[in-house]
């Protein structure tokens, strides 16, 4: 409360200090700052990239600032209301149009339409995010396409065949039966068949919704759609996957950390490519497959992390010369070195700086996934609404509440949220 | 009636010197941003536009959001389970530990341990205490042959988390007392035991009265903790997209301020709780004036 407080007053200060409007961008040298959130270790990789721009453009100094993604955000907040936002930001796709419409962003359209040809060599569905009816707002930066994970040893010891590309969903809960184990016969099973995160849709129920016919919220962004046609029965399926004991509950999950493929404690997960440095580290022998098909075919989720220009930057400019900077392919490159995304760049994810990373797991099936992969929907008040939905529904994972009963709960909620926020 | 020495000449210069970064650090961070709090509640303010006068509509939509009367009710049935576990506990354990007996040093260090340490941290410690199938707590009670529980579930999160802040904060209520119990003069025991009055008698009559002004000080200390916690519930508590299953006041202020863009809406939900915080601080001066024994 106190800290809020501050918070408050000193954000009020220096909204009435700086006031004064931007000054005309000077000639000669000018430093621009660059926030995003992540691990420690992309600030190394970050730096480089800051570097070899540096080199390339004498004139402009980058200073990066990585924060948690929590934290990011408070930070983000308080310096825009401070009215000294970062010339350049990290988006999360998800997040855009609650910013975006906020107008806290810059169009990056006239420099688009300058610079002839920028936009060719990138995943077409990685830039529709940032699309609005006026331009882009920013631009993508990486992406992340869900796959189902194995890990080949438990596979092995169980002597269950590993997973392929025809999966169909009951294909992974048979295996996963198969794969859960109470190896002591102390009645607590010490390795589950599966593990995934059910709180947010990307990893695995917005998935499974699009494979059983349904989905997710209506394209004007009214109405929330989870509880109509196919989707019942996805939601059915992911109840049965904890009521069956081969994934554990949410509340379970939370002490081993919340990570149970890393902890070598599951056998399957569906998850991204940002997990990957963590499991090699772990030494887990593992390798990837497509996610598996539903009664109405196969989809993933793409999502991607992008950038975006504060609107009231003071060097908008040089800005821009940075972003075009870290999405040319020497940029892509080094951030494809990183590991934990694919590069929006096409000829980059498609070259060896991508495919030949470390690790002996199959890297194009991310790739390849964007064939039937949909884009992780982006609209006004998603931060609230996936509160509402992702939270609602753990009651009933963790056996407390009916499955049919608390997802109209929830669609009610969730389309209020919507309504609040048109 | 006058205390002390008055400062003097140059004196008065020093003193107001001295006094200088607390008093500017009170009117600028808590009056001030009292007010600046209480003029935001009166604008919609998304952070980025320019804030828009809003009159009373914030604090009237208050009556409206369900969110925000779940997390009051939820901060209202804390305090009411908080506050008398607190003082109670920590009054019972300061008359344990205020007398001479073996390793008392090391059981009052026990006791206020949690004080000294980050919330953060033993709230993680606690998450592992309290975990359904591997929590300490599940495996005492299914080796007495019961079923486990789910502590943290929404039934009985509540519970759970308010056992947690009870425990952080008996160490600093148990200082409080001790330094009251060690202020009552040792005749008035010898007095009383000397006209036959027992252990538990000598308890209510002569400590209970006399350490009066430590309940009021204690009970005040805990209410207004009690309105601002945060840090337990959030760690223990919290979901996967911000959620929470025991969310609490300050958790919906924050929320919405900072993840929602609602600054109004915030600074209303603060002023109100602020509020409710003047109106029982209120009610305990009155208390006071009847029932505190100042010696």
């Amino acid at each position: 409360m106190k800290k809020l407080m501050f918070v408050l007053i000193i954000a009020s200060l220096m909204l009435t200090a700086c006031g004064g409007g931007a000054k005309p961008a000077a000639e000669g040298p000018v430093e621009i700052t660059f926030t995003m959130w992540g691990a420690p270790e992309e600030l190394t990789v970050w730096q480089a990239v800051v570097d070899d721009f540096h080199k390339a453009n004498p004139n402009i100094t980058v200073k990066v600032d990585v924060s948690d993604w929590d934290s990011y955000w408070t930070k983000l907040n308080t310096l825009i209301a401070g009215g000294t936002p970062p010339d350049v930001f990290a988006m999360d796709a998800p997040l855009f149009l609650d910013w975006q419409s906020r107008g806290a962003l810059l169009n990056l359209q006239p420099y688009i339409d300058a610079n002839p040809g920028f936009l060719d060599g990138f995943y077409p569905q990685t830039l529709t995010a940032y699309k609005t009816a006026d331009g882009y707002y920013g631009l993508p930066r990486d992406f992340q396409t869900i796959v189902l994970f194995y890990n080949k040893d438990m596979f092995d010891a169980a002597g269950v065949a590993y997973p392929t590309a025809d999966w169909m969903y009951d294909d992974l809960l048979a295996a996963a039966k198969q794969l859960t184990l109470d190896t002591n016969s102390d009645g607590k099973i010490e390795q589950y068949g599966f593990w995934s995160d059910t709180w947010d849709m990307e990893l695995l129920w917005s998935e499974a919704i699009w494979a059983y016919g349904g989905d997710i919220i209506s394209a004007d962004h009214t109405k929330t759609l989870i509880g109509e046609g196919g989707a019942r029965d996805a939601w059915k399926y992911i109840d049965g996957l904890y009521k069956e004991g081969v994934m554990p509950t949410p509340s379970a999950s939370g002490v081993f950390g919340g990570e149970l493929f890393q902890a070598g404690m599951a056998a399957m997960t569906t998850i991204g490519h940002w997990a990957v440095p963590g499991y090699i580290q772990a030494g887990i022998n593992f390798n990837v497959v497509p996610m598996p098909s539903g009664p109405a075919g196969r989809a993933t989720s793409v999502n991607s992390a992008g950038f975006v220009v504060a609107k009231n930057s003071k060097h908008p400019d040089a800005a821009f010369e940075f972003i075009k900077f870290a999405l040319s392919e020497a940029g892509q490159k080094r951030l494809a070195e990183l590991g934990f995304a694919i590069p929006v760049l096409k000829p980059v994810a498609e070259s060896d700086a991508y495919l030949k990373q470390p690790g002996s797991l199959d890297q194009r099936v991310f790739l390849d996934s964007v064939a039937f992969a949909r884009m992780k929907p982006v609209f006004k008040g998603y931060e609230e609404w996936a509160g509402v939905v992702g939270d609602g529904l753990i009651p009933v994972f963790d056996g407390e509440a009916e499955l049919d009963t608390t997802i109209d709960e929830v669609i009610t909620a969730a389309d209020e949220v919507l309504a609040k926020n048109k | 009636m006058e205390y002390g020495l008055k400062p003097l000449g140059r004196e008065k210069l020093w003193l107001w010197l001295m006094l200088a970064p607390t008093i500017i650090g009170l009117v600028f961070g808590t009056i001030g941003s009292l007010l600046a709090t209480l003029g935001l509640s009166l604008f919609d303010w998304d952070l980025i536009n320019p804030p828009n006068w809003a009159g009373l509509s914030n604090y009237v939509a208050l009556f409206q959001n369900k969110d925000y009367i779940e997390a009051f009710v939820n901060t209202l049935k804390f305090s009411a389970l908080y506050v008398p576990g607190v003082v109670g506990i920590s009054l019972v354990l300061a008359v344990l530990l205020n007398r001479k007996i073996r390793g008392v040093g090391i059981f009052r260090t026990i006791y206020f341990l949690p004080a000294v340490t980050s919330a953060v941290a033993t709230a993680l410690v606690w998450n592992m205490i309290y975990g359904k199938d591997t929590g300490i707590l599940n495996w005492m009670l299914e080796s007495l042959g019961l079923a486990p529980v789910c502590w943290l579930c929404t039934d009985n999160a509540m519970m759970s988390v308010v056992i947690v802040n009870v425990w952080g904060a008996i160490g600093e209520g148990m200082i409080i007392f001790l330094a009251g119990l060690t202020a009552i003069p040792r005749d008035y025991y010898e007095a009383a035991s000397l006209d036959g009055a027992s252990d538990l008698q000598q308890f209510f009559k002569v400590t209970l009265p006399l350490v009066t002004p430590s309940i009021f000080f204690q009970t005040l200390i805990s209410a207004i903790n009690a309105f601002q916690a945060y840090d337990y519930i959030y760690m223990l508590t919290r979901r996967g997209q911000g959620d929470s299953s025991v969310p609490v006041a300050v958790y919906s202020i924050y929320r919405n301020a900072f993840h929602f863009f609602r600054m109004g809406d915030a600074s209303a939900q603060a002023i109100q709780l602020a509020l409710l915080v003047a109106v029982f601080m209120a009610i305990m001066f009155w208390w006071e004036r009847r029932y505190v024994v100042y010696e």
